[in-house]
């Protein structure tokens, strides 16, 4: 069994933060949402990993993931180019696969449960694909399959106005080599993408049984801002916490709190798990840090609040406003007004920010 | 659809043929590799497809 993570696509959705990086690098609970793929496969036994890539972002890609030596994997970079559609993608990935099945999952996607349990329902039977979904309450926004009593599917339909059940398809899939033969047999879609529900419908046409497996805990796709903070959330909540940098006497930390070897709180800042604090960040005195914070490497917050809230890293905080619900790229400045003259909010804001003042 | 690659043989990279046709020449994408890739390196029947599907490998 080999594993393919997909790495291409603009993230439109999460600009400004892609203007300046790939969406799998978005680090959730300060770490790049892409590792969670590379880990559940880990975990799942695989070890060769094809990570494909797109236009966008393909060397910070290659220079965080590196050989995979680092995550006890073995990766081959697969260059896709042009955004063709997850079953060009997949397609793209043929000779690397060779005869083996193999995982493909979406490298912005976050899966609480793991892949294992997919997995061994897969190579349970005789498949020629499998499918992980979810129950949704707006089907009609989704791909949705039809499954028979034993969990095979029978039936997938794009967005369908009459859904027959309410099981989404979400990132992650099995296949085994029958795929690319259906593949090379489907034409782009009205949107010009060779779609994968298309590949797998004819895979069932040929007559192969399509294994479904229903996740039954949390899955996210970090599309958009909101879904990051949301999978920071939905990762927090587990958070064993570490106090493993420097918690000066006189702060308060309580709850759930990953706090790095080299990072420092203060004395007389909050810190209120779950919350996690990367390298060389310090959190000065008069700092609050309330629960489903993350505060990435080498930040510095100098008597703010903050809740809810991702910073992705060397970023310097230091306003009198509370932060809230906020995505904060790397590299930023949020002082305070205060005293300047004429009063106002000062901003310098790069293209397609949003900011609710 | 017929999916084109090459694969780097220095690396192990693998290449699509959209990218190869759009640089011509090029190094191969992998960091560290450097190996000159070329549109011309697929072999003559797959160039002649892709070139004549090439609006099926354009965004």
């Amino acid at each position: 069994m080999k594993g393919l993570i997909l790495s291409g696509g603009t993230g439109s959705r999460l600009r400004p933060i892609t203007h300046t990086g790939p969406k799998q690098l978005v680090p959730v609970a300060n770490k790049p949402v892409i590792e969670y793929a590379v880990e559940d496969l880990k975990e799942a036994g695989i070890t060769e990993i094809g990570v494909v890539l797109g236009h966008k972002g393909r060397e910070e890609i290659q220079a965080h993931l590196g050989d995979g030596s680092a995550y006890g994997v073995d990766i081959t970079y697969i260059v896709q180019g042009n955004s063709l559609g997850l079953a060009h993608a997949a397609g793209t990935a043929r000779d690397f696969v060779g005869e083996d099945d193999f995982v493909m999952y979406l490298g912005d996607n976050i899966l609480k449960q793991g892949i294992s349990e997919m997995l061994d329902s897969f190579e349970a039977g005789e498949y020629g694909a499998g499918i992980a979904l979810q129950e949704v309450n707006t089907p009609e926004q989704f791909g949705i399959a039809d499954v028979d009593a034993s969990g095979n599917v029978t039936r997938l339909v794009e967005k369908p106005d009459d859904p027959p059940t309410n099981l989404a398809l979400i990132g992650i899939y099995v296949f085994s080599p029958a795929i690319f033969d259906a593949i090379e047999r489907i034409e782009p879609s009205w949107r010009g993408e060779l779609e994968i529900t298309d590949a797998i419908q004819l895979v069932l046409k040929d007559g192969y049984d399509i294994d479904s497996h229903v996740v039954e805990d949390w899955w996210k796709d970090t599309g958009k801002p909101e879904d990051i903070l949301e999978a920071n959330r939905l990762v927090l909540q587990d958070l064993d916490g570490s106090l493993d940098g420097t918690v000066e006497p006189g702060a308060d930390v309580s709850g759930p709190v990953e706090l790095a070897p080299s990072a420092t709180v203060e004395a007389d800042a909050v810190v209120r798990g779950p919350v996690s604090i990367d390298e060389n960040t310090t959190i000065e005195a008069g700092s609050y840090l309330g629960p489903y914070t993350s505060i990435g490497p080498a930040c510095r917050v100098a008597g703010t609040h903050v809740e809810n809230t991702v910073i992705i890293g060397e970023s310097d905080i230091s306003c009198t406003e509370t932060i809230v619900d906020s995505l904060v790229g790397r590299g930023s400045t949020l002082g305070s007004a205060e005293g300047i003259l004429p009063e106002g909010r000062r901003l310098v804001l790069g293209e397609n920010s949003d900011l609710k003042l | 659809m017929r999916i084109i690659t090459h694969t780097c043989p220095n690396c192990g990279t693998v290449i699509s043929a959209n990218e190869l046709e759009a640089n011509r020449v090029m190094k191969c994408p992998r960091i560290d590799c450097g190996e000159v890739l070329r549109f011309s390196d697929l072999s003559h029947s797959d160039r002649e497809f892709f070139l004549e599907n090439v609006e099926q490998y354009s965004i």
